[in-house]
């Protein structure tokens, strides 16, 4: 959950810069003959709004309204007595309460000279009530599903993102190289991580330590840092060490990483690593994935094996058995994905 | 994980057939988003992760479940209470569409009705057209509101929780400390002693707080008050705290703000017995205010609820004036008058309290004073 550090650093993302993904977004807008761009976002999936606004939605929903031409809007439920901490952690200037969708976007489409088209931004994921409330908020008006115009600009990060990346990449490697070792209690590794990554600035933390048969765990964290996420996932050797389908993942996960390349389906890796798994126990089934990292506060769950990896784009490479008993292990690494393959995010060099 | 066993998983779907049965529903979906999952727990009592789940309850027969994530559906299978388990495609969603085919139900009750995404929106419509589909979103709250024995068992393992993690909250604050690493500490914390989650907000500063926020880079400084609601899960089950701790010596304006506030949490507690509303207990709140000139703080000016419901969600049945629902025996909640105030800034105090056949039980053992560090009590 959203419980760690929240803040706006104009040393750390220019103070230009998110108003220059704002004015991109409506550029896009109008091309496609979009009066105005709505963006919903819950505390499950915000990072739309986040990185447009650096607006952190820890509780409840809210829709973004970003007109093709004019400053952008956050129309929420929740009380004006949360403005001034908005004002304070965000670019947003224009905040608006209320208690329902239908008046809030009424509200916003009424000083509008004429009906326009109202764009819903990744509209499968919309909850249908809440396109029922903008529609019924705006007779006359075209409301139109769109794909996901956003997501496609955070695909590949900027600069000075991908030096948030690169220390977060650093603090999570250094925070799991401590709790891999045999002999430390679930309880222990969880808690190790939560005070070292939260203590570094982590935002959100989802660290599970899963099990799977011949003694065999794996120490698993997702993690949001800023507007940007990473997940690692490594083994816990047991005391008696590794069988060979434990070692087989380690190879797996290299293979996959080998296969990453800009302009490959995010398949391709995914198929390289399951090639190089053998011997797993019986009944398990194993699945590679690779996934944007912009695509990590749902785990992936939405995302396309088709998809092409762009260059400069910033993928999870992880490979995952599945037991019958309901038991998991997994490795995984995030990794940037250069023009001759995939770069380590903290590799000096990446941000020299 | 502590599951739970074959007396509940009966009493469980017993107690929503019946309200399915009294609403007309000849199916229920519980679609259970990202953040909101309660309804999945409490009808298959596994751990899912997944974006998006749905548990689909005929009237009569087995029940299934989807989810969007692999990993879910042996998590659910095992726990073996739903073992039929289909991964749910999005957005096509044609295994949740087939499914309705083949049941072709004339009325759907959807809990979470009101965040049901467009894609599957359109997959009921598409596998059961001309069904009738309403909202379930009431008839699952309401199922959920009675705890059970086993159900209170894990609220007060989360209660030992809570007055762990308010007691490292206090120990580590000290001038100089950022508000985020309060949060990591105590997030260390609960998690060593098992919590599956936290949700936490906090404060800290002097009469200028005016609401509870994430943490910041604020670093705390002699004299602050730092306010918290810190809510640990166990084995699915929330249950709040809420206090708060002056770095230093308390002044005299902050120990007024703490009687004022701990006046409102005894009179919201007098009032607690089977068959209260949750209106009735914020009116006791409220009046406290009322009675001392403060009337306007209980406002959404400044505040949003006196408290709310707790069990496999955090954040249940909001005590709010104007909210008549009935609080049974059983039911869960914490009573928190929180809110702003001009005499020490806002101010987060209370206990979560199970309603018993004569009044009620507090689930913590942490002490309701106000806290100063080095460990001390300024106002009790």
């Amino acid at each position: 959950m959203k419980r760690g550090l929240v803040v706006l650093d104009t040393a750390e993302v220019p103070e230009q810069e998110r108003p220059d993904r704002v004015v991109r977004l409506q550029r896009r807008l109008a091309d496609e003959g979009v009066t105005i761009g709505l963006v919903y976002a819950d505390v499950h999936r915000s990072d739309d709004v986040g990185y447009l606004t650096n607006l952190c939605i820890y509780w409840n929903e809210g829709i973004l309204a970003v007109p093709a031409e004019g400053d952008p809007a956050f129309l929420m439920k929740l009380s004006p007595r949360v403005h001034p901490w908005m004002r304070r952690s965000s670019t947003l200037t224009d905040l608006r309460s209320g208690k329902g969708f239908t008046a809030l976007v009424q509200g916003f489409v009424e000083n509008a000279a004429e009906p326009g088209v109202i764009g819903l931004v990744d509209a499968a994921l919309w909850p249908a009530t809440a396109v029922d409330e903008v529609r019924a908020a705006a007779p006359g008006w075209d409301v139109r599903p769109l794909g996901g115009l956003v997501r496609e600009q955070r695909l590949v990060p900027s600069a000075a993102e991908l030096g948030l990346l690169g220390a977060a990449a650093g603090h999570l490697r250094t925070a799991l190289d401590a709790v891999v070792g045999p002999d430390l209690p679930d309880g222990e590794r969880i808690a190790v991580l939560e005070q070292a990554l939260r203590g570094a600035g982590y935002t959100d933390l989802m660290v599970e330590v899963v099990h799977g048969p011949d003694g065999v765990s794996a120490v698993e964290v997702t993690g949001q840092f800023r507007f940007s996420w990473l997940r690692a996932a490594r083994l816990v050797t047991p005391a008696a060490g590794a069988p060979q389908w434990a070692a087989s993942l380690q190879d797996a996960l290299a293979a996959a990483r080998g296969a990453v390349a800009p302009g490959e389906a995010a398949a391709v890796p995914a198929a390289a690593a399951e090639k190089t798994l053998t011997g797993l126990p019986a009944g398990a089934t194993a699945h590679a994935t690779v996934v944007h990292q912009a695509d990590l506060s749902t785990g992936g769950d939405y995302a396309s094996p088709d998809e092409q990896l762009p260059v400069g784009s910033v993928v999870v490479v992880a490979v995952e058995v599945l037991f019958p008993d309901g038991g998991r292990v997994a490795v995984a690494d995030t990794v940037r994905v250069g023009e001759t393959g995939a770069e380590q995010l903290d590799d000096k060099e990446l941000h020299a | 994980m502590n599951g739970a066993d074959d007396v509940e998983q009966e009493l469980r779907y017993t107690r929503v057939r019946e309200a399915m049965a009294e609403q007309g529903l000849d199916l229920l979906l519980a679609y259970g988003p990202g953040w909101r999952r309660e309804n999945i727990r409490y009808l298959t009592d596994a751990r899912v992760t997944g974006s998006a789940a749905l548990v689909l309850v005929p009237a009569t027969g087995d029940p299934a479940a989807f989810s969007v994530r692999p990993a879910d559906l042996a998590v659910i299978a095992q726990r073996g209470w739903v073992t039929d388990v289909s991964r749910l495609d999005f957005p096509a969603a044609t295994v949740l569409t087939e499914r309705l085919r083949d049941l072709a139900p004339a009325r759907i009750g959807v809990a979470h009705l009101e965040l049901l995404p467009q894609a599957l929106a359109d997959a009921i419509a598409a596998g059961a057209p001309g069904a009738e589909v309403v909202s379930a979103t009431g008839l699952l709250d309401n199922a959920r509101m009675v705890k059970s024995d086993w159900e209170l068992a894990q609220m007060r393992r989360s209660a030992a929780v809570c007055a762990a993690g308010w007691q490292k909250f206090v120990d580590v604050l000290e001038p100089g400390l950022p508000e985020y690493r309060i949060v990591a500490e105590v997030e260390a914390e609960l998690k060593r002693l098992g919590a599956e989650d936290n949700f936490m907000l906090i404060a800290s500063g002097g009469d200028e707080v005016m609401g509870m926020t994430p943490p910041g880079p604020r670093l705390l400084e002699e004299g602050d008050m730092v306010r918290t609601e810190l809510t640990p899960q166990m084995n699915g089950y929330w249950l709040q705290i809420c206090r708060s701790a002056v770095v230093g010596k308390a002044s005299d304006a902050q120990r007024r703000s703490f009687d004022l506030f701990n006046e409102a949490v005894e009179a919201g507690l007098s009032v607690v017995r089977p068959g209260i509303t949750a209106h009735e207990v914020a009116v006791a709140e409220n009046d406290v205010f009322r009675k001392h000139g403060y009337g306007e703080y209980c406002t959404a000016k400044y505040t949003r609820v006196r408290g709310h419901g707790h069990g496999l969600h955090l954040d249940e049945t909001p005590i709010i004036e104007g909210n008549h629902t009935v609080l049974p025996e059983r039911a869960v909640f914490i009573v928190h008058p929180n809110t702003y105030t001009p005499i020490a800034g806002y101010h987060v105090l209370g206990d979560p309290v199970v309603v018993t056949a004569t009044g009620y039980e507090v689930l913590i053992e942490t002490e309701r004073v106000l806290f100063e560090t080095p460990q001390g009590v300024a106002a009790a």
